[in-house]
């Protein structure tokens, strides 16, 4: 018994040293650490958007403001002192009137968070369906991966585009479309994890020690392949956003007047060269916040990697 | 592979017929000119009086024997000819932006590799790393802001923000490949073929941003990997300049994972340059998807998974068949 709490000590042990370790890679990485606080800053954003803005404004329209810009910072290469008298919104207002940098706000916790929801989603359908196919072998194997290849062969926003059309443009159904294009690749990682984990020697050991398939399965391969899913999920928050972002500035939006990211963008569709901070701000907003994921991402796989990392 | 398309059709088909739209799903096998008895036969011919699976096999039998019917939004055309017009200019386009990714993208990896960790390591890595978190539509029109708006109001020489060609030139040469590039260089036209060039630069920069940025992290990473290889640190020893040993030596081995990469790159671009063509009005296949879903062009669209699921698998054949010849260790 007492071995037994040794083992787990020094177990313990080194999994903090390892922590550490990597804690010290992250702050050594100026990259990291800037996607980091990044992501920190936007969170927060998200977490206090509704108290930061009044929510009701996204649809308190004044078309008597809209494109008007009055920041003498940036001129756009022209004077436009179109905003009434006595109106004064740091990046301009939209078609609707609303000022644009509150828009922002309010829309950065929708993407953020429908980002989240599609990452983990996928994640989890692709953890168990991979694991399964891994694990079960065979012909379930052949058919789960038959079923990926289908959906990897296919033109991915294509495919978004055409669920979207066909159910009709909610919130629900553009979140499903990106799910979609979304899963297969979760499946294809985590399927290759567990089949090269699997033939490790420490399975063996378990194995021969009587324990089940699933606690193995369950209980050590997929804890073990959790690094490199974490480094995908991560990067793919940034990814998901785009595409989702990139539905809506697509004209797959359910409500014009949606603050979301891409929806506003699209807002600019038509005043490009008249009033360009309808695109630029809401773009440059889904820049930054996929940067931030990325960065991490990249720091992450990085640090992560045994074979980059000593 | 005949798998994959089976299903990809099956999927399309289930999706655009198995719902009720807006459309009825035999207009895309009719005329405008038709009167109520011939689209009576039409139905009947095409069996959309039938269960949605027999539908499926009478669609089979219609592309087997070519007719994918009429897009009534593209001028009543045949859907198989306004695909195959549009299509080169897709072609065009991607193969530009895969010029420009491998142009860009080795070189940046391959500096982020020997600079490992140092400050231009770090800016290399942000590049790639804007490249690939950059929303396409926000860059293109970022593009067009700067190179066609400022640079017009500057009096800058600037580029065409629209279109493959300019309107003025268009048609003045005759479509040999279809490629405006190409037909300009082959009817020696050259005032052409500039225009077509100044037209597909900024697209192609667009499309490829987003590409060079996986480039140049994936060769960074197998750069530093072959790097410590001891056959490096031999030829190093040897006296070889460290341009010799990078170029010659490390390099060589370190394209395959890159290979593959812009084989898959040039596939997925081929058929994603969605955004890009929309944004650009550039008149390739990718633009004419997004009216095709809006139009409830159910044929169109399986043309066009099609096609591009065929590219992506024939690629993903190439490149292996590539990477055979670039390392003769992989045997097959």
């Amino acid at each position: 018994m007492k071995n037994k709490s040794t083992i787990k000590s020094m177990e313990l042990r080194a999994r903090t040293d390892d922590a550490r370790y990597a804690l010290h890679l992250v702050r050594q990485n100026v990259l990291v650490l800037a996607g980091t606080l990044l992501v920190i800053f936007y969170l927060v954003i998200s977490l206090t958007a509704n108290y930061l803005v009044e929510p009701s404004i996204a649809y308190k329209f004044d078309f008597a403001q809209s494109y008007c810009w009055s920041n003498s910072v940036i001129s756009w290469g022209k004077n436009i002192e179109s905003c009434p008298v006595g109106i004064n919104p740091v990046l301009g207002t939209d078609g609707f009137g609303r000022d644009l940098l509150k828009m922002i706000v309010l829309a950065i916790p929708v993407d953020i968070s429908v980002a989240l929801f599609i990452v983990a989603a996928s994640t989890i359908l692709g953890v168990v369906l991979g694991a399964v196919a891994g694990e079960v072998g065979g012909k379930v194997d052949e058919i789960i991966l038959r079923i990926t290849d289908i959906f990897l062969a296919f033109p991915g926003l294509l495919l978004a585009l055409v669920f979207a059309a066909i159910f009709g443009r909610t919130m629900q159904n553009l979140i499903i479309a990106v799910l979609l294009v979304w899963w297969p690749v979760y499946v294809r990682l985590i399927r290759g994890q567990v089949l090269s984990e699997r033939e490790k020697n420490y399975v063996e050991a378990l194995r021969a020690l009587g324990t089940s398939r699933t606690r193995i399965l369950f209980n050590h391969i997929i804890p073990n392949t959790i690094y490199p899913i974490l480094v995908q999920s991560t990067l793919d928050v940034g990814g998901v956003i785009l595409t989702f972002s990139a539905l809506m500035f697509l004209g797959f939006s359910p409500n014009p007047a949606l603050p979301e990211l891409g929806n506003l963008a699209a807002d600019g569709i038509g005043h490009v060269f008249t009033a360009p901070w309808l695109i630029v701000f809401p773009g440059l907003t889904i820049l930054v916040i996929t940067l931030a994921f990325n960065l991490i991402g990249d720091g992450l796989r990085d640090i992560l990697d045994p074979r980059l990392r000593r | 592979m005949t798998f994959v398309l089976f299903g990809i059709s099956l999927m399309v088909f289930y999706l655009a017929r198995g719902f009720p739209s807006a459309f009825a799903p035999w207009t895309q096998y009719v005329t405008r000119k038709m009167n109520a008895q011939q689209i009576q036969a039409i139905i009947e011919q095409h069996g959309f009086n039938k269960p949605l699976w027999e539908q499926y096999i009478y669609w089979l039998r219609d592309v087997f024997q070519g007719n994918w019917g009429y897009s009534n939004w593209a001028n009543g055309l045949p859907t198989y000819e306004v695909f195959a017009s549009r299509f080169p200019y897709t072609v065009e386009l991607t193969i530009a932006a895969t010029i420009l990714t491998i142009v860009i993208g080795i070189p940046l990896g391959i500096l982020s590799a020997i600079r490992n960790n140092k400050l231009s390591d770090h800016i290399a890595r942000l590049v790639a790393l804007t490249g690939y978190s950059t929303p396409t539509y926000w860059f293109a029109y970022i593009l067009q802001l700067v190179f066609f708006y400022y640079f017009y109001t500057l009096g800058l020489p600037y580029l065409p923000s629209s279109g493959a060609i300019s309107p003025t030139l268009a048609g003045t040469v005759s479509a040999i490949t279809g490629l405006p590039i190409l037909d300009g260089i082959l009817a020696g036209n050259m005032n052409y073929t500039l225009d077509a060039l100044a037209h597909v630069i900024l697209p192609a920069f667009t499309l490829s941003f987003t590409s060079l940025g996986y480039l140049a992290r994936i060769v960074r990473a197998s750069m530093l990997e072959v790097l410590k290889q001891d056959y490096i640190t031999m030829a190093r020893s040897k006296g070889l300049s460290e341009k010799i040993v990078i170029c010659r030596h490390a390099l060589k081995n370190a394209l395959g994972p890159a290979m593959t990469l812009t084989g898959l790159f040039t596939a997925s671009l081929l058929g994603g340059a969605v955004v890009t063509e929309y944004v650009f009005s550039w008149p390739g296949v990718g633009d004419l998807s997004l009216q095709a879903v809006f139009q409830g062009d159910s044929n169109f669209l399986l043309l066009y998974a099609l096609v591009t699921a065929l590219i992506i698998i024939i690629a993903n054949l190439t490149v292996d068949i590539g990477y055979a010849f670039l390392d003769p260790r992989v045997k097959y």
